[in-house]
């Protein structure tokens, strides 16, 4: 006899979601990281791009898609957070040190997680529903996210806040992409060193390959 | 013994007194003085609780029983690490030399909603036995078996499977994740059945109703923190994990296609 | 004194259980519902038992005094499990396998069930392995084996350093499937402190639920002990915490014999003693005596470290007394022989109460890397528990009580002297004599489990005319309110000492008097101290608490006022039995070369005690032994 289980809602079908809805954006960023680099070839380069990017209907289905999973994530990561705390009941008095010490990163997952949410609503106002500026290259009028770029990326405050958020989606992507290997069962003694070394690796690609972009701005324009 | 060696140490415990499951409960401070570095730490608690009861007090209580390493009864936390700050430790086995004189040590039960306190650092954790007895074995009625040499098994399936079934079924897993999870205890036993010819027949049963049962039990997701594994005395791998997450995934998926064509048809 | 009985079945040797198991009667399977079994105590004896009756259909329910069946000391086997499988094809066979185990038991064992032990033990292999117990493997996949201490050939099985545990959990998920299908009730938490006798049968038991302190009581049509050894007599032994004698005691009272209570098997490599916090002591693998050299300084009282000792200054005793066997002599001459040393005054160490065993030589020979493979994981365990390095410093050992030969009698259907009342595994004194060989207790408690109890239960229940009983019955009732009185007695004594001190001073007599090596005046000594240990304990114990919640030490007065009682029992038998055998050896009875000298002229039998009331010496009955396929020899080891 086989109990009854629903996998969406037990643990490691939430587990199995959270993943899968991590997984996506773990790819968009990556995308997002690599197209901004775009800015150091020339701000041509980067409006022309943002262009191409947003012209045609594609656009919608990956925004759809990415509103989708990232709602999800948002709401896994909650349910799971209250049915984890729940299962907890009483926190230690003393927390785990030397030995038997966990990363920080992997302790923390909703904390960076609820920051990293704001962030990314807080950075569409900024840049997608922000400031319309015109430019025209080779006749095509289109937007200047440069010169937004630019204008955004002069303000210390708005820099050093962007920079520690884009620290801890650093640290979230440390934990998550190897976690998701985990999750999926994707992991085995064998390989296990190397996937964590990959999600720190990534994490790093990723979280420097932002942040590169609004030191340069800040201290070259 | 180590004749050269013991010293002897004066130290302040704290510990986590509560009278039963639904009485609140608190820390109280007690000398433990004049211990020899060859003590165990229970053989302190012991001799902390000798003084105790000549003060008429209540002694302290604390599952023990082999103080060898291998029963897995005995388990607390030792300053908010789970028995205490060496790795591949039972609580039993771990010496009082490890400590230094003057250190104040707290004491805490394992906490988790589904280990209820019992009293003091006592906690109940029948819920590990009802998920071996929802599907951790391989349904063979005595007498029914064939000769144990007419499965040959590859030498390395055969290790992997004895190293997930070193488990002792202390809770430090459970004790040590932030969540309470029981998913390594769990991955071991599903991966030790997994990975022999014998666990074969029952395997997407097995993963199924345990896991079932495991959240039925009210334990936690695994964060992949590693708290357990760093915890386990006797070094359960991470990816066992890993391999219960595989096996449920492949179970639900097969289970799935299985109920659609019995449907059909 | 009366002669009794063991229901040996007749006919050769080869044929008495198959016979035994044709001349049976059965139960039909549809009839096994209706009948209860109680089964006390799920190690691997009990464990397997409950599993394998709840299969066939009976109603049981399992008595297990921790919080979970997995904790029962059988888990601390390291060595192995003896199976004559004759993988290796180095002429092992049952019949070999029955020979070493009656030889190595010093001709004190019945033949007839040691020779069932050898036929099913092969059974015992293959049931373990289809449950999945992850036995070691060689290369090709089949089933590792190695020799072990008192056998030529190699039959024993292994799974690394703790088949115990391996072979436990194999047994105890076995049980749980049967929880699982409502077979077996499993109540855990409960320490068992009567037995019900009705109509002369073994009809229930009382139990103190650990948790609520409820005194329960639970009917049943038969009921089995599986409840372990004694060795905790002694205080310090390598059995864990909660092993007592308490439920075989309580049976004891109720007028099951106890059997041969002075054969108890002193371990030789145990680390030693630290000091007065010791609670436990732990056994290390005797396989270290193979490259390690056993010392103790020449002279009285000296205090060097050891490698300040030169070795004109070291004295290399088992070498020196036993040329041809060195540091392997048997288990329990070696054990001996460090006793001597030690009262000597040449014991090493804080306590002096410990030798070395030192692995210098071994180094220089071998090499370090050497050294770590065959035995890494062991000095690995001495270095944890007392802070040395055996690579650098000698080890120190010592010997240890760790199990125990004697238990209540049984017949051949593992029954004792109160019909219905079956016993099982180390409690049981069935198949060890007065010695037990490396790997035979595993083996023992299994066989009993598995294939020897569901057989000889169905032929009591099938042959007995059992009346309906309920637990409102004046037996249940008057046995209840016994125990409530007893543990209320111990609740309003509000004495002066612990329980632990009584517990310790106890074992400082058993030990010293009816340790290693015992004689008529000591033990005559032990007899007139322990009455008053025992008078003292029950005016003067201290327990702390409340009776109607979880109380440790209240469940520790429990076992410590019984084992005063069997620990004089011990001390009895162990003066009455003036030969020397096995793990018993009597000082007055040796050889010019001081080595055990059996009595089979007049002590060619088992000695089982019968209770009499409190405080009046027990009845001694005999059941004779005979010899007819092994005849009896003296061990040699010169």
């Amino acid at each position: 006899m086989v109990r009854k289980l629903c996998f969406l809602t037990s643990t490691l079908g939430m587990k199995y979601l959270m993943g899968a809805s991590g997984l996506i954006w773990v790819g968009f960023v990556m995308a997002h990281m690599l197209g901004n680099l775009l800015l150091f070839v020339s701000a041509e380069a980067y409006n022309v791009y943002g262009h191409n990017l947003t012209s045609g209907n594609i656009i919608y289905l990956v925004e759809g898609a990415l509103i989708f999973s990232l709602s999800a994530h948002v709401i896994q990561g909650i349910l799971l957070t209250l049915k984890n705390r729940k299962a907890k009941g009483t926190q230690y008095h003393v927390q785990a040190a030397g030995n038997k010490k966990t990363p920080w990163a992997s302790r923390t997952m909703i904390f960076h997680g609820t920051i990293i949410l704001f962030f990314v609503i807080y950075h569409l106002i900024t840049f997608k529903f922000g400031t319309y500026y015109s430019v025209i290259i080779n006749g095509t009028e289109m937007r200047d996210l440069y010169r937004l770029v630019v204008e955004v990326f002069s303000n210390p405050v708005y820099v050093v806040g962007y920079a520690i958020c884009l620290l801890l989606l650093t640290a979230h992507l440390s934990h998550g992409v190897a976690s998701m290997f985990q999750s999926f069962g994707f992991n085995n003694r064998a390989h296990d060193k190397k996937i964590r070394m990959v999600g720190l690796v990534y994490a790093f690609i990723v979280g420097g390959g932002f942040l590169i972009q609004p030191i340069y701005v800040y201290f070259l324009n | 013994m180590a004749s050269t060696k013991a010293k002897i140490l004066n130290l302040v415990l704290k510990v986590w007194r509560q009278s039963g499951p639904k009485s609140e409960g608190k820390f109280v401070e007690y000398p433990a003085k004049g211990i020899s570095t060859d003590a165990s730490f229970l053989e302190m608690l012991d001799a902390v609780n000798e003084h105790i009861i000549a003060d008429g007090g209540d002694p302290i209580v604390f599952d023990h029983d082999c103080r060898e390493g291998i029963c897995g009864s005995c388990g607390f936390m030792i300053d908010g690490q789970a028995h205490g700050p060496l790795r591949s430790t039972t609580v039993c086995q771990l010496h009082m030399r490890h400590f230094n004189d003057g250190d104040k040590i707290v004491l805490e039960p394992w906490r988790a909603q589904s280990f209820p306190i019992i009293k003091d650092l006592m906690v109940d954790r029948t819920a590990l036995d009802r998920v071996v007895s929802s599907g951790g074995y391989v349904s063979v009625n005595t007498g029914c078996a064939q000769d144990g040499n007419s499965i040959p098994i590859r030498k390395r399936d055969a290790d992997e499977a004895f190293e997930a079934a070193t488990c002792i079924g202390c809770g430090a897993c459970v004790a040590s994740c932030k969540n309470a999870s029981a998913m390594l205890f769990t991955g071991a036993k599903v991966s030790h059945l997994a990975l022999l010819p014998q666990g074969q027949i029952e395997r997407e049963e097995r993963v199924l109703n345990m896991v079932a049962q495991m959240d039925k039990e009210g334990f936690g997701a695994c964060s992949n923190t590693g708290a357990c594994s760093a915890s386990c005395p006797k070094d359960i791998d991470l990816t066992t994990i890993a391999r219960l997450n595989r096996e449920f995934v492949k179970a639900t998926v097969n289970k799935h296609n299985t109920d659609q064509k019995l449907g059909d048809g | 004194m009366s002669t009794l009985d063991g229901k040996i079945p007749a006919g050769n040797i080869e044929e008495k259980w198959t016979q035994y198991k044709f001349d049976m009667k059965l139960v039909n399977p549809a009839n096994r519902r209706k009948y209860n079994v109680i089964v006390v105590g799920t190690g691997l004896a009990g464990a397997s038992a409950a599993a394998s009756l709840g299969e066939m259909g009976y109603n049981v329910k399992a008595i297990c005094i921790h919080e979970s069946p997995r904790r029962a000391h059988s888990v601390a086997a390291q060595g192995g499990i003896n199976a004559a499988k004759n993988y290796q094809n180095d002429g092992d066979s049952v019949q070999r396998l029955f020979y070493d185990t009656v030889k190595g038991g010093d001709f004190r064992a019945r033949e007839a069930n040691v020779h069932r032990l050898a036929e099913v033990s092969v059974n015992i292999i293959d049931q373990c392995v289809a449950q999945g117990v992850p036995f070691a493997r060689d290369y090709s996949g089949l089933l590792a084996n190695r020799s072990f201490g008192g056998a030529q050939v190699s039959r024993t099985f292994y799974a690394r350093g703790q088949t115990g545990q391996q072979l436990l959990i194999g047994a105890y998920s076995a049980m749980m499937r049967q929880v699982e299908a409502k077979q077996v009730e499993l109540l855990y938490r409960r320490e068992m402190l009567d037995l019900v006798v009705i109509d002369g049968k073994a009809r229930g038991i009382i139990c103190r639920n650990l948790l609520t302190g409820e005194i329960e009581s639970h009917v049943a049509d038969a009921v089995i002990l599986a409840t372990g050894g004694y060795s905790n007599v002694f205080y310090l032994s390598t059995n864990a915490m909660a092993c007592a004698v308490t439920a075989a005691w309580r049976a004891h009272r109720r007028g099951a014999f106890f059997a041969n209570p002075c054969y108890t098997q002193i371990h030789p490599t145990c680390i030693p003693v630290h000091g007065d916090n010791q609670s436990k002591l732990t056994l290390m693998s005797e396989s270290l005596r193979n490259d390690g050299r056993v010392w103790v300084p020449k002279n009285k009282g000296d205090a060097r470290l050891p490698h300040q000792i030169p070795e004109e200054d070291r004295d290399y005793y088992l070498e020196r007394i036993y040329p041809s066997f060195g540091n392997l002599a048997p288990r329990d001459v070696s054990s001996r022989q460090a006793k001597y040393r030690v009262d000597e005054g040449r014991g090493v160490g804080s306590t002096g109460v410990a030798v070395y065993l030192d692995f210098r030589d071994a180094i220089h020979r071998l090499g370090e890397s050497a050294i770590s493979a065959r035995y890494g994981n062991l000095f690995q365990m001495y270095d944890k528990i007392t802070g040395d390095n055996p690579y650098k410093t000698p080890m120190m050992i010592y010997p240890a009580p760790h199990y125990t030969m004697g238990g209540l009698w049984v017949d051949y259907n593992l029954m004792s002297t109160i019909p219905g009342l079956f016993v099982a595994g180390e409690a049981n004194f069935s198949d060890h004599g007065a010695n037990r060989l490396g790997a035979s207790a595993l083996m023992q408690g299994l066989a009993d489990g598995y294939f020897i109890l569901p057989y000889t239960i169905g032929n009591y229940l099938a042959s007995m005319k059992l009346d309906k009983v309920a637990s409102t019955h004046e037996a249940f009732k008057e046995s209840a309110q016994g125990i409530q009185q007893e543990v209320n007695k111990l609740m309003s004594i509000k004495g002066n000492r612990t329980v632990e001190s009584f517990h310790k001073e106890l074992g400082r007599l058993t030990w010293e008097y009816c340790g290693m090596g015992r004689n008529e005046a000591g033990l005559k000594k032990a007899l007139t101290e322990i009455p008053k240990l025992r008078e003292e304990f029950w005016n003067n114990v201290k327990v702390p608490g409340e009776s109607n919640y979880i109380n440790p030490e209240l469940e520790k007065a429990c076992r410590v006022a019984d084992f005063l009682e069997q620990g004089e029992l011990m001390c009895e038998d162990a003066l009455h039995r003036k030969e020397s055998c096995g793990g018993h050896f009597r000082e007055e009875s040796q050889t010019s070369e001081g080595e055990a000298q059996r009595d089979d002229t007049n002590f060619c039998y088992v000695a089982a005690w019968e209770w009499q009331d409190k405080n009046k010496k027990q009845v001694l009955h005999k059941e004779e032994l005979h010899f007819d396929n092994v005849k009896l020899a003296t061990r040699s080891y010169k």
